[in-house]
């Protein structure tokens, strides 16, 4: 019975990455070549998946590094193919899947836990908090891997950071759509 | 942590979000009594005004505010008396 919970888990925390990281690269990264042809950098500046880690480990805890490697592997293998076994990549898919469970962790133990629970209201500003610490976090040791520049971090930075917004927004209104319509 | 449960978590951090960003339709009371109706609708299908007034989230509720509060979340749909004789019992609704 767990272990369909989790095989559920992953399913669904790995799939919402990888559909958010096609609507990212598909149809938002486009939109920003339209829009800011000049922009020097080549990382998104709306990087939705950032806001399934974040949520993910806030809701899986620990569970969300497993449940979404899947999603994370898929997603690097389609940008950069058989690439996705260099040591640099993998240390990257690392990083990305265990930052966040990592960071709430720490802010539980220093006595701020913002896990779930049903005797208390979630905080969304304090889940964007989360975000944006492990968006550094993510950033730099990102950047670290891969060697990148001061305007792909920033890039990575504002991606995130909006990600994570607009994606809560999203799923806000998404909410808000079903209970009128049902 | 149900599948369930995790989706009422999610909901609770969009409905914090609602209520930060002026989006929400309801007052912060009647949305505290909201998510203790909807906790404690988990356990049955009915809500006993007797356990809602109790819990954590609504204890700091004044009694005239709770029911003026209970009465707006019934003509707006969130809530309803139950049809057993018993006044006292409400059964939740997802909101409209």
């Amino acid at each position: 019975m767990q272990l369909k919970g989790w095989a559920l888990d992953t399913v669904l925390a790995s799939s919402a990455y990888f559909a958010a990281s096609i609507l990212t690269f598909e149809v938002l990264m486009p939109l920003q070549n339209v829009f800011f042809p000049e922009y020097p950098s080549h990382a998104s500046l709306l990087f939705l998946p950032h806001g399934v880690r974040v949520l993910a480990a806030w809701l899986l805890g620990w569970r969300a590094i497993f449940a979404l490697l899947p999603g994370v592997f898929l997603v690097f293998a389609m940008v950069g193919g058989w690439d996705v076994f260099l040591p640099n990549r993998l240390l990257a898919i690392g990083i990305a899947v265990t930052t966040v469970p990592a960071v709430l962790y720490a802010c539980k133990w220093a006595g701020w836990d913002l896990f779930p629970s049903p005797d208390r209201k979630p905080c969304w500003l304090c889940i964007m908090v989360v975000g944006i610490v492990t968006s550094f976090l993510v950033s730099a040791l990102t950047n670290m891997a891969f060697g990148s520049s001061m305007a792909e971090y920033i890039a990575f930075l504002i991606g995130d950071i909006s990600g994570l917004f607009f994606l809560m927004l999203g799923l806000y209104l998404t909410f808000r759509f079903i209970d009128r319509r049902s | 942590m149900t599948e369930i449960s995790k989706l009422t978590e999610l909901r609770k951090l969009m409905q914090s979000m609602e209520r930060t960003l002026g989006l929400e339709e309801l007052s912060p009371v009647e949305r505290d009594i909201y998510y203790a109706a909807e906790e404690l609708s988990k356990t049955g299908r009915e809500v006993r005004t007797f356990g809602l007034i109790e819990h954590t989230l609504v204890s700091s509720v004044s009694r005239p505010t709770f029911f003026r509060a209970l009465k707006s979340l019934v003509q707006k749909g969130y809530m309803s008396q139950s049809g057993s004789a018993n006044r006292g019992r409400y059964i939740v609704h997802a909101p409209k």
